[in-house]
Parts: structure tokens; C-alpha cells; sequence
């Protein structure tokens, strides 16, 4: 019996075309992404290593629970949807053979689909290389064993797991319409480990959670290094094999449940037989009787109100559809908890801001708006029809538009509908959390301008797909296939000209501070260009609105062209001319008034920048020694005017001929050398003009250009420059640009040219490099001991030292701040100036203006040595919470540095918020800008890391290193100020707020480092090399750190201080570099330490601690207990691919620490209770270690604070 | 009133010609469409109601152009499909009701009493503030045939109307139309010759799209009377006497089969002369395009 029904189920599934094309999508997408080098794999990872096989498994089976959906729905359904169920159950068949034939039969081709990928992604690796579509050195050897191993361990349990949901469902609902349902929930599944992957401490409760393993999956690989991910099977085991276990062990659960509680006469009895209405008799008392009288009119608005009525309906039909009542509840769920928690900071959420809320809407909610509206708008169009009501219904005489009209009525009703609820929600949200500064204007301009055109568009282009597709199934396929295309062109097409993507628009985001206003224009036209074209796509389907049973396009011809009538041709003309009209006029700011590039353009320009420039790096130029700078902001028309003079000093051995100035960042500059215009001037580098900016000139002028001066400058001779330069924005861009110079909140760096080549622009990538024929590139630097290297500033290497002079101007009730001290603030012509003067100390050349509406708070600070500081917070109106914790970060920090390393060398210490548009702090002299996301408005509990405390304490550490010792432009000397700042701020956290707050910190660092150095691109530099920020900041926080856990504060403090002696205030030429600080502190390092400043600096070790096993015996004494631990620890030295060998030898002081249970404070922070704590030198290898404490015993564990590297800390203690 | 509809012609996309030069003219009253399968009456009767467009051909309401003025149409239009569906969340009352509404029927109370008057008509009345979805198929059936009554239409056109109901309900739908057809025009379409004979006073055969008869039942009958002869043979001579003879129907009776034929003169062989029946008709007018021989 199972047989007949297994082979029945297997021939029909064989004939049924959706089989293949299921089967050929998948291999097409993986076939592709291998062939064309578009898998997610960094540069030295292999497009088919065993880690990129098995991640495409693992994320594509997930994908495949459609495919499971489309398969596993029907084999069951289908007796009850044909009706073969009247005579089905009278055969002779067994309900085993029924079940599991019906069940293997389809599961079958669902695993055989499940090949796909892993063919795909084979034939790829084969074919791709043969043509040249991706470099064959991205291709590593091909074992079967990489693509079989995944497929079974992670596609197979996936597919089964979401097959048994979906075949049970079928069984016990009789409906496949709770297949919809089953896909969300367990899409929303999905989404909710997504959102718990958000906390660094939930990581262990994700990797058992996520059904499809996804997270998991990633969570394990993450610190994997390019040699690990092209080499190593990911092996199933530990809270991954759970996972697996429970999910697949719930899978077969599910089926078996279903298969015991499945009965045919359940299965096959009607739903209606039971409440269906008997016939009774009736007396004829109406027979012979007359029509009753009635009127038919249909009056002026008659069908206007019945329009309305229709609509209401329709409305109500979508609303009242429990399907729909489902989906909506999963995405409101989705909101509040977006809401309530948002983005988070180091785990700290924002306060509930309506600008934030207006952006966390788009995490989630978006997306279950996205597949409601789509599946709703099938629903209604096809909705006569799929009732089988529709015959009537068009014979009625209601006019098409009334029908058509009702039902894109109904369907605006619900798109406002969905466009409130983030506003109720957000309400909601903000009164639970005691925020009471609600923002109507943000929400209803969001919400109803912006976001309710935007679902308009998404009704818009299905109504008309729906339309013409003529077909519920075929119209959704078609309807979501346009979407995709359009995703997948923006996301591996790198095509992002949003004049060709339908209901696409600039990013945005609100900021309290600037509200929206940098974007504004680009959204509205964009919005209004894709509401016309939509508005005119649904004037030509009203054409083809489908009533009656037409026969075929012929046939629809006819019907339209007799529609072409009345208002409809004016209608269709005027949407047809607006979405013309402002399409032109969206060109002309994008492509005429801007510049836009494609991004293969952008890298194009690169490489000719770099191959014509190149041979300019290391000409001689002139350093500023002197700057004497006014700068006008204009915010209303969002420009900026600037006018130098500078002083030039030619500090090298040659003349200087040419005078090399690029000005690529400004819109327009000219100069005056000696007072003098230079008429000769080259222009080196000249580009094709952008590919989509046709009425631009052929050839673009780049802002590089060659000054050829008419008597060189000689070695130690100085000379006047001015420079005049215009930085505005025009119109608007195709995606948000110009955010340093805003209506409120500017924040520009300058408007000065830079002095010759900068290696900076390069192009990165080696992989693009090459297709330019450009060599590799390992690094932007020189080498530490490189003289030209070693004469440059690290941050800006066209001055020493200087004395800044720089009067700035804004409009009256701005606030325009520059660095250095104010010594004149005057009104002129509506106008307000002040002018801020640095001369001693003088300092880099490194300065911003600011332009905003200011609250301010001001303060001051005796330091120990008797110096006082004026504390300026400028801050907009409202972000004010936090102030403390910056004003406490600025006086402590003030004292603790200037004690431990040096005086401090200003007399005001200034901070000065920017809108969110660009999310970091950075520190000037004497001025720390500091973006308006990043903490202003955090919701810290007491037990939370106060970051903003952290980071504004980084941020004054760089007044010691980076503008009292300013890096010199050399490999690895950014740590200076990097990890030095990262250092020094750290410790000042810890004073304030205790070692047991850093916890948290210490192990988002060392992930930091751990995922950074796992997506290295290139190759991992040692630390006293170090080029990237998982290395400068996090590594560096890391290792000194332990350095001074090692050696004391106090020994690292001198050292560092001795360092600073030598080199602040430096004003010629060498600067420091790496290796100086390293024998800064390596001097103060004792010989039996010296092992770990090499390990650590010069060498990449990480090691391998783990408890083995504990044992804990009372002893004799009351109160004293005995502990047997075993410990296991490794050493291991990794290369800058990532491949790790055991060190030679080993015998190094690590943590042993045996633990009370962890206790409170009385704001609710963590607090750890060491019974012992020592370093024991320890050898690799196994270690039985025994020792006696006083108290009960929680925890033991080997370096149980993490302080040295180690890829799996977790391990590190074992909870009694 | 009168429609006059002048060579009709649809082609589907497939190739099927649906309708072929169709001439027809109906006055008030009730008019029958006899067909086998696939025909094409519910082509024409689909063309008639604005659901489909006609390739060539007019079709008048007077002086009213059908095909393209179709709201003036669909406005004096009740129409019955073969086969339709309901809303099953929806009382049949309301249903009536927002009907009724659609037909201009603006007059809330007058709308109450039409539907009522209705749902008593076709039996539906204690039925009526049930969800449809509960309906069995002859009371859906009968709830049809209220909605297409609805808003004094002045052209019914009713696709196989009496299909699923029972003897009773059908006499009951018979009168009710009979009743409105004095001065309405009623296009009814059914596989009963019989109803035809007794309900219409026109009525027209149409075969594979074409027009094979049309006049009223007794003038049919007359044209066969007297010609139509009936005989038990052997099975197996069937194709013999198919060959011979104008066959037009032919019925298995107890292992022997009785055929019967038209002729102007009596075949003898064993032929019974017998009276002609509107059936005869039919048969005697489709065998002209398809085989009737049914074994």
C-alpha cells in the first residue's frame, strides 16, 4: 500500500514543472554567487571553501522553507482541494501507507532540491574560473566532502524540520492557507534570534533558539580566520549539535504527532456538513402576490457613496481575515520590541526618541508590511473572482471605476492603516517608559508623508501586476520577482540609480538636531517621481481591470481601448507627464547640479588617480607652519566660504617647483601664492564624465592640480598661500550627501586642499586592484624607521606643528565654534564672528567648525597642579540627561591624566554635539566633537556601562596622545593615539565604576579583535604594525591592559610618561612611532615579563585556556574548602593568514581564580567575590592544581577574566 | 421590447468557434436555448450580459447597442451564471441587500421589502439570516435566482437556472418567471427539452456555435409530425441502420434498442410511425453536426 501511493506521489511530483524550476533557482543562485565571486567570503577566503559552502546550505535551506511550504502543503491537501476525498477514503488503503507514502513521497524531491545548492555552488567553482568570471585564485581545491558534509549536517535537518511543520499543519488544519501563517511564524522565529544576536550575552541561548541554526552557524564561525574557513569542516558539536538535535528531534516529533493523531475520517469529513442548514417547508402566503414597488435612480453621487460603501467593504474584508489578524500581530510584536529596545551601545538602549522610533520601525515592522500589503492586494483584486462570485458581480451594473476605484480605496485604507500603527505604538512604548516628549510633527510627517506614499507605491505596482498577470499565484510570483530583481541589481549589481528603482529614495534618518532637512528634497521628489509613475501604472491597468470572462489579450485589447475614453486618457496623460516632469527635474539635481557615480566609476577613478598620480607620493612640498583662517557658514543655503592665508616653509633639502594642491573634497578653490595668482597650472588628472550625467561635460576636471610656481621655493624659505574655497550643496543627490554642512548642526573640517598625493584614496581591495591591473597593496604606510615616514604627522601630513588663528561666522542664533581659544566675539551685518587663537602650545593641524542652535553648560576644573580649565558642553536643546557623565568623564579624566602623564596643555576643554548623520566622537585640540546618537541620548540603568563616560574619556586621552604626541605617519604609529586613548580611558572607567563593570567591555573587546581579525581582508599585522581598528583599538585595550595587570599601574603609568616627556610638543621631525613607545614601556618591563610585550607587540599569540574539571572537598577546618582543579592551557602563535602553531615553549603567569557567588550592589551592579585570585606560571599542557580557600565555593576558573586572548573564553570557568 | 442580435461571432483564442453568425430575434416573454455541451449558449448568454466581447455581429435592446453601452445594460440586467459562488461569512439578507443597492435601489425600506418579497419567492425566507456558506447547493441554487430577479430587471438571462433543484423547487421557479415574463425579455437556457415546450413561447437550438433552429415549440413539433418512425433492432445493426436511415436517437431498452428516425415517407422495415415531440426536434436538428448515436 505505502508503495503504490509513494510511487503515485513521486510520478506525480516528476510531471510537475514547479519541481524544476524550484530546483534550477537555487542552483542558478548558487551556480552564480560562486561562478561570478559574489558569495560573502572576504579576500582570502576560497568562494568555495568548506565555510562559504556551508554558510550558502545553511542560509539558502532556511530560504527553502518556501519551497517546503509550495511541496509539503499540498500532497495532503490535494484530495480535500480536488475533492477526491468522496471517494478516496472508499478504496482499501491503510492509514500508514496513506500518510507516509504521501509524506516520503514529496519530502523526496524537497532533499533533492536541497541539492541544488551544493551543485550549484560545485558547478560555480568549476565553471566560474574557465571564464574568467572570478579569479582563480579565489578558488581552492575541490573536495566532495566540503559539499556533502554541509548538506547533510545543516541543509537536510533544516528542510525536514520545516517540511514536517508544514505537512503537520495541512494534517490538522485541512487548510493550506495556514501555510502562510506557518512560514511567518517560523520567519518570525527567525527574525526574534536575529534580534537576540543584537546582545553579546545572549549568545549561548541564540546558537539553541535559531530553528534554521542561521545564527548559530554564524555565531561558531565567527572568529574562524581565512586559513580555518578554508580548511575546516564546521564540526556539530557542543551547543550546536544541541541545536540540531532539539530542532530535527522536534521536527520528527511534530510529524509523528501528527502521523498518531491523523485519521481519515477527521481528515476527510466535511467542515460544513455539521452546521450546514436543513431545507424546510415553507408556506407559499407570498404566492401571486406583486412585486413590491421600488425606484431605481442612480443619482449624481449614487455611485460616489456606493464607491465608499465598496471600499468599506473591502477594508473590512482584509482587517477581519484571521490570516491577517495573525501576520499583524507578529509584526506589531516586532515593533514594540524594536521599540522598547532599539538600538543598542555597548547593550545600552536610547531613550525612546520619535526620531529613533521613526528608524527602528524599518528593522522589522517594514517587512511584515511589505508581505501583507502584496498578499493583500492579490486577495482583493482576485477576490470576486476566487469566490466564484464574480460572474454576478460584473454583470451588476456598478461601472468599472466604482469597482476598481473601491478597491484601491480599501487598499489605501489599509496601507494608512499600517502606516499609524508605528505612531501607537511608539505612544505606547514612550508612556511605559516614562517619556513624555512625544514628537507629532516627526511622526506624522514619517508616517504619512513618507512612509504612506512609500506603501502606496508597493500597492500601486501589485495592483498592477495583479492586473495584467491576471493570475492570483502567477501575479504574487511575478509581484515579489520584481522586487527581488531589484534587490539583488542594488545588492550584487552594485546598481543603486534610484531613478530606474521603483519606490526607491534616498536614505534618511531623522535627528532631533537637523530633523530631516539634509534629505528632505531628495525624498519628496523621489517619493512624488515614483507616486506619479505608480499613479500612471494604475490609470493603464485600469484599462485592463479584468470584468466578465475575457478570452485572452486579444479580447482585453478590445476592452481597453473602449476604456480609453472620458477622463482616463487625461488622467493617464497628466500622471504620464508628472512622472516625466519630475523624473527630469530629479535628473537634473542628481546627474547636472551633482555628480553621480557609479560605484565601478567611483573605484575606476581610483585606479587612474593612483596609476597618473602615484609617481607624485613622495615629491617634496611645503609644510603650514602658520594658519590664519576665516570661515563663514551659511546654513540656510547649507554653503560654506573659507579664506586662508598660510604660511609655508619648505622644510626639505630640494626646491620646491610645483606647488601640488588637491581639492578633490571641495566644490571649487582658488589661490594667491606670495599675493600673486599663478597662472600656470596643470591638471593631471582628468576623468571621463560620469556614465548616467549626460549634459555634463564630456571630460570631469578633478580638483587636483599642479601649480608651477615661478620661482621655486628653496629649502628653508617660506611663502605666503591663500586659499579661497566654496563648499556647498546643491539640489539634491541620489543618496544622502553633504551632511557636514547642514540648516542646523554643521560640522566641516575645514575647506582647505590637501598638499599632493594622498595614499588614502587608493583603492583597497586586491582582488579590484588587479582587475585595474594595480599591484597588491599590504599597507598605507611606511615602515617605522621610513624617513619620509617619520617626518610627516600621522593625521595631517601637510604641517608640523602650528599656530592656528581662525575666526568663524554664522547666522544669528547659531553658535559657530572653532578649536583654540575665543578671544573676540562681534556682530556684523546680521552676522555673528568669533575668532579662536592657538598659538602656544602649538598643535596640529587638525581643526573643525561647528555651527548650531546651542544649549550650553558650563563648568570648571582645578587640576592637581593648579591650573584651571573652563568646561564648555554646547548640546541641543533636549539632550541633556547625560550631561553628568560627560562633564564627570572631562574633570576626572583632566585630573587622572595630567597627574599621571603631563600637564594638560589648554585652558578650555570644550564639547560640541553633531547630528547623527555620522555616528563618532572625535577629539580636536581642545575641542571634542561628539556625534548626537551616540550617547546624548542613552537610557543607562545603573548597572549599565556608562559608554559615554568611556568614550569621552577616550576622547580627552587623545589631548596626551595624538596632540601632545602626534603620531608620525608610519605603520603601527596610530596606536600612539589609539590604543593609548583606549588604554587610558579604560582605566579611568574602571576607577569610577569598578573592575566588575569593565567585564562586559573586556569581552565585547576581545570579540572585537577576534571577529575583526576573522574578516581580515588582507593579511593581520602585528600589533606593533597595526593598520586596522581591531587592532589599534581593541587589541591595544586588550593588551595593555593585561601589561598593566602584569607590571602595575603605576610602572605603566611612569613608562608612559617618560614617553610623553620625550616626544610632546615635538615640532620637527622625527616623530614617534611604535617602536618608540615599545621601548618606552619595554624599559620599564622586567626580564621575566619581557615574554609577553614580544608575544603581544610583535608577535599574534592567542591561548587556549579551559577548565578541565573542579573538584570541591570540605576540609577539616569549618568553613574551608579544598579544591582540585584541572586546567588545561595552550599557547599558539598564528601567522598573518591565520594559521596557528603551539609555541616551542611556553611557561607563562596566568589567572587562577576560585570565586564566592557573585552579589549585588545596591544600583543593581554585578559584583564578583574572589576567595583567590594569584598568577601561577604555568607550562602547556594539563594541570592539576589544589588549593584551599575560605567560603562556598561558585566559580573556578583559568585567566577567569579574560585578560589574555583566547578564541573560546567561555570555557575559561566552570560553574560548581 | 426586443432584442435583435445580428450575426454574432466569437472565436476563442484556442480556435473554438463559439459562435458563428448568430441571428436572433426575442420579444418579451420567455425564451429557451437548447444546445448539447459546448454549444455555445453560455457563450452567448456571457456576450448578452456584458462578460465577454464578441469578435463581430450587434446586438440591439431596442435601440440600445448592447455591446457597447454596457451599463445601460448591466443596469436592466438580472443574470444567473451556470455556475457561481457565494460569500460564506454572508447572511443572505445582506447579501440581497448590498445587491440591491448595487442595482440603484438607493430606498433602504424599499430594498427590505424587494429582498424579502424574493427570499419568499424562492423558498429562502427561513434560510435568510444564515451565512451562505452554509447553503446547500439547491437552496444556492435558489438564492441565484433571487439576486438575478432582483431590481426589476427588464432582460433575464438565466444559464441552466432549474440545475440542481428539485421537482418542486423547479415548477415554483417556472411560475415566478412566468409571472415576470409578460413584459420582460427572459433568455433561459436548459438541457430539459420538455420545460421548453411547456414555459417559452420561443425558443432556438444552437450546435456548435451555429443557429440550427429557431421559431416556437409547437411549429417545431408540426415540422417533424407525422415523420418520425421508431423501431427495436438488434445492437449490432445499429451502424447498418445509421447509415440508412436519417437516425436521430437512439435508446437501450432491455438489451434490444429502439431507434428512432425521421422521414417524409414511411421506411417500412418493421418502423412504427410515432407522435413527435419537441425532443425529436432537437435530435432531429443537432444530428445534422454531431453523431447522436449514444451507445
Amino acid at each position: 500500500m505505502f508503495w503504490q501511493i509513494f510511487t503515485f506521489e513521486l510520478k506525480y511530483r516528476i510531471k510537475r514543472p514547479a519541481t524544476y524550476i524550484y530546483f534550477f533557482i537555487f542552483l542558478l543562485i548558487a551556480f552564480l554567487s560562486a561562478a561570478s565571486g559574489s558569495t560573502p567570503a572576504t579576500e582570502k577566503v576560497f568562494h568555495n571553501s568548506p565555510y562559504v559552502i556551508a554558510e550558502g546550505n545553511v542560509l539558502f535551506s532556511m530560504i527553502m522553507m518556501l519551497v517546503c511550504s509550495a511541496i509539503m502543503g499540498v500532497p495532503l491537501y490535494r484530495d480535500i482541494e480536488h475533492n477526491t476525498k468522496n471517494y478516496y477514503l472508499t478504496y482499501p488503503i491503510s492509514k500508514a501507507g496513506y500518510f507516509w507514502g504521501r509524506y516520503l513521497g514529496s519530502f523526496i524531491f524537497v532533499a533533492l532540491i536541497g541539492t541544488s545548492i551544493s551543485i550549484g555552488l560545485f558547478l560555480g567553482a568549476v565553471i566560474g574560473p574557465i571564464f574568467g568570471w572570478v579569479p582563480a585564485e579565489r578558488i581552492g581545491a575541490n573536495y566532495l566532502i566540503n559539499y556533502v558534509y554541509p548538506y547533510f549536517t545543516l541543509a537536510l535537518p533544516n528542510l525536514f524540520l520545516a517540511s514536517s511543520i508544514f505537512f503537520g499543519l495541512v494534517a490538522f488544519f485541512k487548510n493550506v492557507k495556514v501555510i502562510y501563517t506557518g512560514s511567518i511564524l517560523l520567519f518570525i522565529a527567525y527574525l526574534l534570534s536575529n534580534f537576540l544576536t543584537r546582545d553579546i550575552d545572549n549568545k549561548d541561548l541564540v546558537k539553541i533558539l535559531d530553528a534554521f541554526s542561521v545564527n548559530t552557524f554564524n555565531l561558531e564561525t565567527r572568529f574562524y580566520t581565512p586559513t580555518e574557513k578554508n580548511t575546516l569542516l564546521v564540526p556539530i558539536k557542543g551547543l550546536f549539535l544541541i541545536n540540531k538535535l532539539l530542532w530535527s528531534g522536534l521536527g520528527l516529533l511534530i510529524l509523528l504527532i501528527t502521523y498518531f493523531t491523523f485519521s481519515f475520517e477527521r481528515f476527510f469529513s466535511s467542515n460544513q456538513s455539521k452546521k450546514q442548514a436543513k431545507e424546510t417547508d415553507n408556506n407559499s402566503s407570498y404566492f401571486g402576490a406583486k412585486f413590491p414597488e421600488i425606484n431605481i435612480s442612480f443619482g449624481s453621487n449614487y455611485y460616489g457613496r456606493i464607491m465608499l460603501n465598496l471600499s468599506k467593504i473591502e477594508f473590512l474584508n482584509i482587517v477581519r481575515d484571521n490570516y491577517f489578524k495573525a501576520i499583524l500581530l507578529g509584526a506589531i510584536i516586532f515593533l514594540g520590541v524594536d521599540f522598547w529596545i532599539g538600538i543598542t551601545t555597548y547593550g545600552v538602549s536610547a531613550l525612546p526618541l520619535t526620531v529613533n522610533l521613526m528608524q527602528y520601525k524599518n528593522f522589522d515592522y517594514v517587512l511584515f508590511i511589505f508581505i501583507i500589503i502584496i498578499f493583500y492586494t492579490g486577495e482583493a483584486i482576485h477576490r470576486e473572482k476566487a469566490s466564484g462570485f464574480g460572474l454576478i458581480n460584473d454583470a451588476l451594473p456598478t461601472p468599472d471605476w466604482v469597482l476598481y476605484g473601491s478597491k484601491l480605496l480599501g487598499l489605501t485604507g489599509l496601507a494608512l492603516l499600517l502606516a499609524t500603527f508605528p505612531m501607537v505604538m511608539g505612544v505606547i512604548i514612550q508612556i511605559a517608559k516614562g517619556y513624555f516628549d512625544f514628537n507629532f510633527p516627526v511622526y506624522l510627517k514619517e508616517l504619512y508623508l513618507i512612509s504612506f506614499p512609500q506603501y502606496m507605491q508597493i500597492v500601486f505596482l501589485s495592483f498592477a501586476v495583479h492586473i495584467f498577470v491576471n493570475n492570483k499565484f502567477a501575479g504574487h510570483a511575478v509581484g515579489l520577482l520584481i522586487w527581488i530583481v531589484m534587490f539583488l541589481l542594488r545588492s550584487f549589481g552594485e546598481m543603486n540609480y534610484n531613478l530606474f528603482f521603483y519606490s526607491y529614495y534616498p536614505t534618511y534618518q531623522w535627528s532631533d538636531m537637523d530633523g530631516i532637512n539634509s534629505s528632505v528634497k531628495g525624498i519628496f521628489w523621489f517619493n512624488l517621481y515614483w507616486i506619479m509613475f505608480g499613479a500612471f501604472l494604475m490609470t493603464l491597468a485600469a484599462l485592463f481591470f479584468n470584468r466578465g470572462v475575457p478570452s485572452g489579450s486579444k479580447e482585453r485589447w478590445k476592452m481597453a481601448k473602449q476604456r480609453f475614453k472620458g477622463f482616463v486618457p487625461y488622467a493617464m496623460g497628466l500622471f504620464l507627464i508628472g512622472f516625466i516632469a519630475t523624473g527630469v527635474y530629479t535628473y537634473y539635481n542628481v546627474s547636472v547640479l551633482n555628480n553621480y557615480l557609479t560605484a565601478d566609476e567611483t573605484r575606476f577613478r581610483q585606479a587612474v588617480y593612483e596609476k597618473k598620480l602615484k609617481k607624485y607620493e613622495n615629491i617634496a612640498q611645503p609644510k603650514i607652519s602658520d594658519i590664519k583662517v576665516s570661515i563663514d557658514v551659511f546654513p540656510e543655503t547649507r554653503t560654506t566660504r573659507t579664506n586662508a592665508k598660510l604660511s609655508l616653509i619648505n622644510k626639505s633639502d630640494l626646491p620646491i617647483k610645483d606647488l601640488h594642491l588637491n581639492g578633490n573634497s571641495l566644490d571649487s578653490f582658488t589661490i594667491k601664492y606670495n599675493g600673486l595668482e599663478v597662472k600656470n597650472i596643470s591638471y593631471p588628472l582628468v576623468h571621463k564624465r560620469g556614465k548616467f550625467n549626460f549634459f555634463k561635460s564630456k571630460l570631469d576636471t578633478t580638483n587636483y592640480r599642479i601649480y608651477h610656481l615661478s620661482k621655486p621655493l628653496m629649502p628653508k624659505d617660506s611663502a605666503v598661500l591663500e586659499v579661497y574655497s566654496v563648499n556647498t550643496n546643491k539640489g539634491f543627490t541620489n543618496e544622502q550627501s553633504g551632511t557636514d554642512i547642514l540648516l542646523n548642526g554643521t560640522f566641516f573640517k575645514g575647506g582647505l586642499p590637501t598638499f599632493g598625493y594622498d595614499s588614502q584614496f587608493e583603492l583597497e581591495s586586491d582582488e579590484k586592484r588587479k582587475k585595474f591591473d594595480l599591484p597588491k597593496k599590504d599597507d598605507d604606510l611606511p615602515s617605522y624607521n621610513d624617513k619620509k615616514g617619520l617626518s610627516d604627522l600621522l593625521f595631517n601630513k601637510d604641517a608640523d606643528l602650528v599656530a592656528m588663528d581662525i575666526t568663524v561666522s554664522t547666522i544669528k542664533g547659531q553658535t559657530a565654534i572653532a578649536p583654540g581659544k575665543m578671544v573676540k566675539t562681534w556682530e556684523d551685518n546680521g552676522r555673528v564672528y568669533s575668532q579662536f587663537i592657538q598659538n602656544a602650545p602649538k598643535v596640529d593641524l587638525f581643526f573643525d567648525v561647528v555651527s548650531a542652535k546651542y544649549e550650553e553648560l558650563k563648568g570648571n576644573q582645578k587640576l592637581p597642579n593648579g591650573q584651571n580649565v573652563a568646561l564648555e558642553l554646547y548640546y541641543q536643546n533636549g539632550h541633556d540627561k547625560n550631561l553628568n557623565r560627560f562633564m564627570a568623564a572631562y574633570k576626572d579624566g583632566l585630573d587622572y591624566y595630567s597627574k599621571s602623564y603631563g600637564n594638560y596643555q589648554f585652558s578650555q576643554l570644550r564639547l560640541l554635539e553633531f547630528p547623527k548623520y555620522r555616528t563618532f566622537a572625535q577629539s580636536f585640540p581642545n575641542t571634542v566633537s561628539y556625534s548626537e546618537a551616540f550617547g546624548y541620548t542613552a537610557d543607562f540603568k545603573p548597572a549599565d556601562f556608562d559608554y559615554v563616560y568611556f568614550v569621552t574619556a577616550h576622547e580627552l586621552a587623545h589631548q596626551w596622545w595624538g596632540h601632545q604626541v602626534v603620531p608620525s605617519r608610519t605603520k603601527g604609529a596610530n596606536l600612539i593615539s589609539e590604543a593609548l586613548a583606549e588604554y587610558t580611558a579604560l582605566i579611568l572607567c574602571e576607577k569610577k565604576y569598578g573592575r566588575d563593570n569593565m567585564k562586559r567591555f573586556l569581552k565585547q573587546e576581545l570579540d572585537g579583535y577576534l571577529s575583526g581579525r576573522a574578516n581580515e581582508a588582507k593579511k593581520e599585522n602585528l600589533f606593533i604594525d597595526c593598520n586596522r581598528p581591531y587592532q589599534w583599538y581593541q587589541k591595544g585595550a586588550l593588551i595593555l591592559y593585561g601589561l598593566r595587570d602584569l607590571i602595575g599601574e603605576q610602572e605603566l603609568n611612569t613608562a608612559l610618561k617618560e614617553f610623553n616627556q620625550q616626544w610632546a610638543y615635538k615640532e620637527n621631525p622625527p616623530f614617534a612611532s611604535s617602536h618608540d613607545l615599545y621601548s618606552a614601556i619595554d624599559k620599564h618591563v622586567p626580564d621575566s615579563l619581557k615574554y609577553y610585550m614580544v608575544d603581544t607587540w610583535k608577535k599574534l599569540t592567542l591561548y587556549e585556556n579551559r577548565v578541565l574539571d573542579v573538584k570541591v572537598e570540605p576540609t577539616k577546618t569549618k568553613g574551608f574548602n579544598k579544591i582540585t582543579l584541572k586546567v588545561f592551557t595552550r599557547k599558539m602563535y598564528a601567522d598573518s593568514k591565520g594559521n596557528e602553531k603551539p609555541a616551542s615553549i611556553m611557561n607563562d603567569y596566568i589567572d587562577i581564580g576560585v570565586f564566592a557567588a557573585d552579589t549585588k550592589d545596591k544600583e543593581g551592579r554585578n559584583i564578583t567575590k574572589p576567595l583567590y585570585l594569584k598568577k601561577h606560571k604555568l607550562k602547556a599542557g594539563e594541570h592539576t592544581i589544589t588549593l584551599t580557600v575560605k567560603g562556598d565555593v561558585d566559580k573556578v576558573g583559568i585567566d577567569p577574566y579574560v585578560k589574555l586572548i583566547d578564541r573560546i573564553p567561555d570555557d575559561n570557568i566552570k560553574t560548581i | 421590447m426586443k432584442l435583435s442580435i445580428k450575426s454574432l461571432s466569437k472565436t476563442y483564442p484556442n480556435g473554438v468557434k463559439a459562435l458563428q453568425e448568430i441571428s436572433l430575434e426575442i420579444g418579451t416573454g420567455m425564451f429557451g436555448l437548447l444546445g448539447p455541451n459546448g454549444a455555445g449558449k453560455s457563450s452567448l448568454m456571457r456576450t448578452l450580459a456584458t462578460l465577454q466581447e464578441a469578435d463581430s455581429g450587434s446586438v440591439f435592446l431596442d435601440d440600445v447597442n448592447v455591446l457597447k453601452d454596457k451599463e445601460f445594460v448591466r443596469r436592466n440586467l438580472g443574470y444567473l451564471p451556470q455556475d457561481f459562488g457565494v460569500y460564506p461569512k454572508i447572511k443572505a439578507e445582506q447579501m440581497l441587500d448590498h445587491i440591491a443597492q448595487l442595482k440603484g435601489i438607493s430606498n433602504a425600506k424599499e430594498r427590505k421589502e424587494t429582498v424579502n418579497y424574493l427570499l419568499e419567492k424562492v423558498n429562502l425566507n427561513s434560510h435568510k439570516g444564515k451565512n451562505l456558506g452554509t447553503y446547500s447547493g439547491g437552496m444556492k441554487q435558489r438564492f441565484g435566482i433571487a439576486q438575478a430577479l432582483l431590481g426589476n430587471p427588464k432582460l433575464i438571462i438565466v444559464d441552466e437556472p432549474t440545475a440542481g433543484l428539485d421537482p418542486a423547487e423547479r415548477n415554483r421557479f417556472y411560475n415566478l418567471l412566468s409571472q415576470i415574463g409578460e413584459n420582460t425579455i427572459v433568455i433561459l437556457s436548459t438541457h430539459i427539452v420538455e420545460d421548453v415546450r411547456t414555459l417559452c413561447s420561443d425558443f432556438a437550438i444552437i450546435c456548435q456555435g451555429e443557429l440550427m433552429y429557431k421559431g416556437n415549440p409547437e411549429e417545431a413539433i408540426e415540422l417533424v409530425e407525422g415523420k418520425i418512425y421508431n423501431k427495436s433492432i438488434n445492437k449490432a445493426e445499429v451502424l447498418l441502420y445509421k447509415e440508412k436511415y436519417n437516425l436521430i436517437s437512439t435508446q437501450l431498452k432491455s438489451g434490444a434498442l429502439n431507434v428512432r428516425i425521421v422521414s417524409d415517407t414511411n421506411p417500412g422495415d418493421g418502423f412504427i410511425n410515432s407522435p413527435a415531440t419537441l425532443e425529436d426536434v432537437y435530435f432531429y436538428k443537432i444530428s445534422q453536426k454531431t453523431d447522436v448515436v449514444t451507445l
